[in-house]
């Protein structure tokens, strides 16, 4: 894969590079360049299968990073193409016109991070959440534990014990 | 044609009938991943409970319950995980968060069973199918919580070998708040802490940086925290969940950075004991140190007034005649002392009850008495040779030291000892030789090997780092003498020191014998109680143990109604044991003074 990466510098700007299994690269590009370079990836280079696009929330950097796993059926090889975009009004060119099914993973994208893709067919319907009002839940600042434990009910017979009042109760009761 | 089609394409799927099918044939026996993370496994034995599990888990998935044959004890709570899977999301946060490493995530992903309840369980307890499979997820090589303490800065041995001043040099705010941000706040260590404070309470309250309410906490349980921040044994730390795997937190070091950031002026409007009511009662405390100054303080907040006889020309018992001043210098132990000397406790130093008052006169003009005398008498190996006028007590002369009377100190010094009142001696007497002969001549010895030293480690270490020869593992068996001076000690190999039953019963090795060469000897095998300050008409009516020592109730009441006893006397030696009698000792107190009332 390593000349597929030499080639691919000379006409991108790749902001980071990991090798991380013989067959398994992760690139990183900028928001700007990153479709003309999947686009590229995928009508001169082969990588003509789109096996997921899902995101990752870095909370504590302000963004999210886009993954794109591309692969090659000839060389047997993928490609995770990653960008890094604002985590504020989060937005990313779509890429439903390279691969049809992007929509769908742009679609849950919308409804679990809140991140839009204008112009993608369908994105602002509901995906597999229905009426949901709270923070887009992939989100780290989505409390899962406060939603879960508001939502659901507790299940019966179930009881609590808090490791340090507990040794208090066998060890010392009355100190 | 549409319709013969409808009617025949039916039909034409049998032309498949014979083809290997494309499905997966019995899904239900294919295996999971190498790294799936399927029912959960505990190894329950490495497994302390602490219930960070629980509350990492974001679907409260978890609950921490007892299971038969797993008792709560120091470092181990007792309880176990419950896992219910109609709410486990396979996350696996509970196994990468997971102190011990003895939570981890088997292969196995499939199981029916027609009871919903079965789906919780406590994995380890009960045996399950996945409990022997090798395959799963397992605590990872990242860590969500730095495994490393931050490191303490402090003077290099050659910065502090001929001197007193302080070695440690405390936490800033950026280190104390990495370290205290290492805590996973189980709160394993308060069952541990004599004076079983609130230690993930006060190293939260450095995370929101609220220092006020830090000491607030502190005191709640110790009036000393000053000086427990330094000199504390911290048995906190050996059952710390975080040590597990890793440095266990620094819990002294941050307790330390909570008092040495809150200014002395601030603590009464920051503890808010600035207008406390008297009650009228009077309690006469005997000894200045530890269990004294606990019970004072407690008692004080109460409404009592106390007043303190003290032997000695100044406050602070072991903790200022004993501890060296490198380890806790005098100004940290001042602020805690004058802290509670501000709250109404009058102190009557050079006072020895006993001779310049007697127990009684304080029974009869106070309403309560508390000793927290100490163990201050040196003892003896009684070997050969221990007549001698150059051996000496190790508590004998950290006294001198600190009262400025002129300190023997000759060239070549053995210490016999292995605790840390032995590595007290052996660290000031080689600052002082290094002071008199610009070199370290000198050799501690103790029965225990190094593995079972009393000794806090750091001291060990610290003391070497200072040119002392630690040599332990040998028994004293007799001082050479030639003319009328020391010329060395005669020891033998030790095997072992306590038997079977865990009693006091060394072993030797006659066969392997050694000399160390010396011109002083220092004795520091342990201190033994002085009660002469107690007649002999009052100790008729208090009750001893077989080994002589007092029998006092749970609140520290001796067999004579209106005598508590506390501190090193009746438990540790330590301060933080000290302190925690010294409390109770002072809710004893107020029962019995507010009982004799009504």
């Amino acid at each position: 894969m390593k000349e597929l990466i030499d080639r691919l510098k000379t006409s991108y700007t790749v902001e980071d590079y990991i090798q991380q299994r013989s067959d398994l690269a992760h690139i990183t590009v900028s928001k700007e360049t990153a479709v003309d370079f999947i686009s590229h990836l995928q009508r001169v280079e082969g990588y003509k299968h789109l096996v997921i696009l899902t995101a990752v929330d870095w909370i504590e950097d302000g963004k999210f990073q886009l993954t794109y796993l591309l692969n090659n059926p000839e060389m047997k090889n993928d490609i995770n193409v990653k960008v890094f975009i604002e985590r504020e009004n989060a937005t990313m060119e779509s890429i439903h016109h390279l691969w049809e099914q992007a929509r769908t993973y742009q679609r849950e994208l919308k409804e679990m991070f809140g991140i839009d893709f204008p112009g993608s067919p369908g994105v602002d319907k509901p995906f597999i959440l229905e009426g949901w009002h709270d923070l887009p839940p992939y989100r780290r600042d989505f409390d899962t534990k406060k939603y879960s434990e508001e939502t659901y009910f507790p299940r019966p017979g179930r009881e609590k014990n808090d490791p340090a009042t507990y040794m208090k109760q066998k060890l010392y009761p009355n100190e | 044609m549409g319709k013969i089609n409808d009617i025949l394409s039916p039909f034409t799927a049998w032309k498949h009938v014979v083809n290997e099918p494309l499905s997966v044939k019995e899904p239900l026996k294919r295996e999971g991943a190498d790294r799936y993370r399927g029912f959960h496994k505990n190894e329950i034995d490495k497994c302390i409970g602490c219930g960070t599990c629980e509350e990492i888990c974001q679907n409260a998935a978890i609950d921490m319950v007892p299971v038969e044959g797993k008792e709560t004890k120091d470092g181990d709570s007792g309880l176990r995980p419950k896992i219910d899977y109609g709410r486990c999301c396979w996350c696996a946060l509970c196994v990468d968060i997971c102190t011990t490493g003895s939570l981890s995530m088997s292969n196995e992903f499939k199981w029916i069973d027609e009871n919903p309840d079965n789906f919780r369980f406590v994995p380890g307890a009960e045996n399950k199918p996945w409990d022997d499979k090798e395959k799963g997820w397992k605590k990872p090589d990242y860590h969500l919580y730095n495994p490393e303490r931050v490191e303490m800065h402090e003077l290099k041995p050659e910065e502090r070998d001929k001197s007193f001043i302080e070695i440690i040099h405390g936490y800033s705010k950026e280190q104390a708040l990495l370290e205290a941000d290492r805590c996973v706040a189980c709160g394993i260590c308060t069952a541990t802490c004599p004076a079983h404070m609130g230690i993930p309470e006060y190293i939260k309250a450095i995370r929101n940086d609220d220092l006020e309410e830090g000491l607030r906490i502190l005191y709640d349980t110790n009036p000393l925290p000053e000086i427990c921040g330094r000199i504390c044994t911290h048995k906190c730390e050996t059952v710390c969940s975080v040590g597990h795997l890793g440095d266990p937190i620094s819990i002294r070091w941050l307790k330390r950075y909570i008092a040495d950031q809150n200014p002395s002026d601030k603590y009464k409007e920051i503890l808010g004991t600035e207008n406390i009511e008297k009650n009228g009662k009077k309690v006469a405390i005997i000894g200045s140190g530890p269990a004294g100054l606990s019970a004072a303080h407690y008692l004080s907040l109460m409404g009592y007034s106390c007043t303190i006889f003290e032997k000695l020309p100044q406050a602070g018992g072991m903790m200022r005649y004993g501890i060296p001043e490198y380890r806790l210098p005098y100004e940290s132990l001042d602020k805690d002392i004058n802290y509670i000397q501000s709250l109404g406790t009058e102190f009557r130093y050079n006072t020895t009850v006993g001779k310049d008052i007697t127990i009684e006169q304080l029974h009869e003009k106070f309403d309560a008495v508390f000793a927290g005398t100490g163990l201050h008498l040196g003892r003896s190996t009684r070997i050969p040779g221990t007549d001698h006028a150059d051996v000496y007590q190790a508590v004998d002369l950290l006294r001198d030291i600190v009262l400025g009377n002129e300190v023997p100190v000759k060239e070549k010094i053995v210490v016999i000892g292995g605790g840390n009142v032995a590595m007290d001696i052996t660290r000031s007497l080689a600052r002082l030789q290094n002071q008199k002969y610009g070199k370290v001549q000198i050799i501690t010895t103790s029965l225990e090997s190094e593995d079972i030293m009393p000794a806090d480690r750091e001291e060990i270490v610290e003391g070497r780092e200072e040119m002392a020869q630690i040599i332990p593992g040998w028994g004293p068996v007799s001082i050479k003498i030639e003319d009328g001076k020391i010329k060395g000690l005669n020891v033998v190999k030790c095997l072992s020191v306590f038997d079977e039953e865990r009693r006091f019963n060394p072993k030797f090795d006659d066969n392997q014998t050694n000399f160390f060469e010396a011109d002083m000897i220092v004795e520091s095998i342990g201190q033994g109680m002085d009660l002469s300050y107690i007649s002999d008409k009052t100790k008729e009516n208090l009750k001893l143990d077989p080994r002589g020592r007092i029998i006092v109730d749970e609140y520290f009441r001796s067999s004579i109604d209106w005598l508590f006893v506390g501190g090193d006397i009746i438990q540790g030696p330590d301060v933080i044991h000290g302190i925690a009698n010294g409390h109770k000792a002072a809710i004893g107190i107020d029962n019995f003074i507010n009982n004799q009332n009504k």
